[in-house]
């Protein structure tokens, strides 16, 4: 811009004023631009549709379902935009509150869909949600708001218990079946051996607070919005004594080197890990680059001693359509089909666990090559109870804080657990609940 | 960092002397002044001024980001004031300030006058106290966690072999994760104001030190009464700097601990962001950052004022 002319005559100063609103005018036009995502309808009659979904080259799901969907619907081409996992949820609140028009997004969080879904951000599909071809779909009704769903599952992790069958073989125990915590922590010491750089630890609990917290939380039936938290000890006595023996990595060493449980599992640095579902397709994929060659099985989680059946935690993942789509048609076509039966095989042969349950599907993924196909892996793969790792209310944000902060000051022995458990319950009550 | 130290552009004078042209249009020189200030001072106006007049109104407000703001009055900072997190950010905030400020100052003067001499590789070492500085500050953390890992790491090792039974959990303990951060703010930012000290310190007219050494002064008697009161207008700056770097601490404590264990080095500017950005309370986020505000501008003045009592003395 060339504001420094310096013009003696008077009229420069108002004809100056004019070209920078012009220039003004210019930048704006292509920013205006930017502004609707949406997807644009040729000629032809083909429709393009926009889906926004998370670190799209790694998690591998969203492409294949954006192939198959396209195969199986000729007039539609499916636009992705690509958004980092960790920023994820901030720019779709932003995306949503700016009246982007991007047809379709995938919820992340269930949080976050509640919160969408209460603005009015995104239309209602509950007639999709009542009409599942004859399958299960694992999740749905965390999406139930008043009888009404806007949006519907097509992925669904939860939590299991990944180990090392080497270890298993050289130490002479049977496979990890049925087995209560304390079973468990005893199989986790015998399986310790070595030192320094060589140590192999009996397990691996990654710093996340549901690694104790939802464990207990979805095996007692505690509620960890409840401001009463006497249902977490066990959970945390089991954890900081393996920790103390020196049998799981301690917390603090696992936190300050940004400790990595793919590497801990793939390196065979722990013999036993309970970690999701998702990581088994990061299993596989390290085997096929042959970055690792780990021999290794799935068991269901652990239970509480006297425990019926076995129940797990674990959280749904959906897709929404955008309520100012402008093909709200073709989008809920695309919401439907991800959770449907052809979805599901479509996500389940990169190794993704779909939403949709069903026997034939459950035998496609472990026919996947690099998968294993013991009975037991088999059977850790139908829990019988998923409990969500946390609820969905307007404090789940405000009490995870607290929690994760009180959890970090049990793991790294700051405070007893008592202690720690009885400030969870203060915060949580003066804090959040008051 | 830098805006905060612009001084406002002198404006051209209102009635130049010049030509007689330019008498008659007195507005002229104005307008030639505006024009030259107008592209910085839209990009501040736009990017700095109006969301910083924002938030103090925000403050007043309850707001999601998403909504219409609603007014609140002085509510949020009613909350503010009962708030143990609130207040543990702040005590965080002021350590973190009583730790950073002085070891920072001290080490960057020392170094300042190690590497003013005429040494072989003088210059070297200038450039590798500079390094920290300009490196990628999530590396810096990452690398300086893991000589503070607590049971493999090379700190705890070397005080092991000088036979310190116990050595300090650093990042895993709540004692010991703030003066881990600080060793390593320390460590990143010396460089920096090593070279403003280094600059300071070569407006120094060699003579008064010559004269000094003449009159029997030995190198003490001359960096107390010579080198010291010369560079006050240096540390005077330095001084504000690292105050106002310190109070607005995030990346570095973000990237080490998270504000962990527990929440033992949450700094103000994280809960700021947390409340903010993470938790959708425009609001009280905006609150707590006009307290950090307030509390930056109060240091700062005074820190203005006992500089000019100095200088007036």
């Amino acid at each position: 811009m060339s504001t420094a002319t310096t013009s003696a005559r008077p009229g420069g100063a108002r004809r100056r004023l004019a070209g920078w609103l012009a220039a003004v005018a210019a930048l704006a036009l292509p920013l205006a631009a930017c502004g609707s995502g949406g997807g644009q309808e040729s000629g032809d009659g083909k429709v393009t549709l926009t889906v926004a979904g998370w670190s799209l080259a790694k998690n591998t799901e969203f492409g294949a379902l954006f192939d198959a969907f396209q195969k199986a619907n000729p007039g539609i081409t499916v636009k992705p935009l690509d958004i980092p996992a960790d920023d994820y949820s901030e720019k779709v609140t932003t995306m949503l509150a700016g009246g982007d028009r991007t047809d379709v997004m995938a919820m992340k969080t269930l949080t976050d869909y509640a919160r969408h879904a209460s603005r009015g951000q995104l239309l209602e599909v509950t007639d999709l949600a009542k009409a599942p071809d004859g399958a299960k779909l694992a999740g749905l009704p965390a999406y139930d708001l008043q009888g009404k769903y806007y949006a519907l599952p097509f992925r669904h992790d939860f939590w299991l218990l990944y180990y090392n069958k080497k270890y298993f073989k050289e130490a002479g125990l049977p496979q990890p079946e049925a087995l209560t915590w304390d079973q468990y922590a005893s199989l986790a010491r015998r399986l310790t051996k070595g030192d320094g750089a060589k140590k192999v630890y009996g397990a691996y609990h990654h710093t996340w607070r549901s690694v104790v917290q939802a464990i207990a939380a979805a095996q007692t039936g505690g509620d960890q919005l409840g401001g009463d938290y006497g249902f977490f000890a066990d959970q945390y006595k089991m954890a900081l004594a393996l920790q103390k023996e020196g049998v799981v990595l301690d917390f603090g060493t696992a936190t300050s080197q940004h400790s990595d449980y793919r590497t801990m599992f793939e390196t065979g640095a722990a013999a036993m890990m309970p970690m999701g579902t998702w990581y088994a397709a990061g299993v596989i994929q390290a085997k096929k680059k042959g970055a690792t060659d780990v021999d290794w099985g799935l068991a269901p989680l652990p239970q509480r001693p006297g425990a019926t059946g076995v129940t797990t935690f674990g959280a749904p993942t959906a897709f929404a359509v955008n309520s100012r789509s402008e093909h709200a048609d073709a989008a809920r076509k695309f919401v439907a089909f991800a959770a449907s039966r052809a979805g599901a095989q479509a996500i389940v042969k990169v190794g993704v666990v779909p939403a949709l349950q069903a026997p034939e599907i459950t035998d496609a993924y472990f026919s996947l090559d690099g998968m294993p196909s013991d009975a037991l892996s088999k059977k850790a793969f139908a829990p019988d109870k998923v409990v969500l790792e946390m609820p969905v209310s307007d404090k789940s944000s405000d009490v995870d804080t607290i929690l994760n902060e009180e959890h970090q000051l049990i793991m790294v022995g700051e405070k007893s657990v008592d202690d720690g458990l009885r400030a969870m319950n203060d915060r949580v009550k003066t804090e959040v609940l008051n | 960092m830098i805006h905060a130290t612009t001084r406002p552009a002198p404006v051209a004078p209102h009635d130049p002397p010049g030509p007689a042209a330019a008498r008659r249009r007195p507005w002229r020189g104005t307008v030639v002044g505006w024009s030259f200030i107008l592209p910085n001072f839209i990009g501040f106006a736009v990017f700095t001024l109006v969301p910083v007049l924002a938030a103090f109104a925000l403050a007043f407000m309850d707001w999601d980001s998403y909504g219409t703001p609603e007014w609140v009055g002085l509510s949020n900072f009613r909350r503010l004031l009962g708030d143990q997190t609130v207040r543990v950010a702040l005590l965080n905030t002021l350590y973190y300030a009583a730790g950073h400020i002085p070891l920072t100052l001290v080490a960057a003067l020392a170094m300042a006058l190690a590497l003013n001499s005429k040494v072989r590789g003088a210059r070297f070492f200038r450039t590798v106290a500079f390094l920290p500085y300009i490196t990628s500050l999530v590396a810096v953390a990452v690398v300086w966690n893991m000589l503070f890992n607590p049971d493999a790491g090379p700190v705890n090792q070397l005080l092991q072999a000088l036979g310190v039974a116990e050595p300090p959990r650093w990042v895993a303990s709540t004692t010991w994760a703030m003066p881990a951060v600080i060793v390593t703010s320390v460590w990143r930012d010396m460089g920096y104001y090593m070279v403003l000290y280094l600059a300071g310190l070569q407006t120094i007219p060699v003579e008064y030190h010559e004269a000094a050494k003449v009159d029997g002064a030995n190198a003490w008697h001359r960096f107390w009464s010579i080198t010291l009161p010369c560079l006050r207008p240096t540390t005077f700056f330095v001084l504000v700097m690292l105050t106002i770097q310190s109070f607005k601490v995030l990346d570095l404590i973000v990237v080490m601990t998270k504000g962990g264990p527990g929440r033992s080095t949450l700094v103000l500017s994280q809960l700021v962001y947390r409340e903010g950005i993470v938790e959708g309370h425009f609001g009280y986020s905006s609150a707590i950052a006009l307290v950090l505000f307030a509390i930056v501008l109060t240091v700062t003045v005074v820190q203005f004022r006992f500089n000019e009592r100095r200088r007036v003395r």
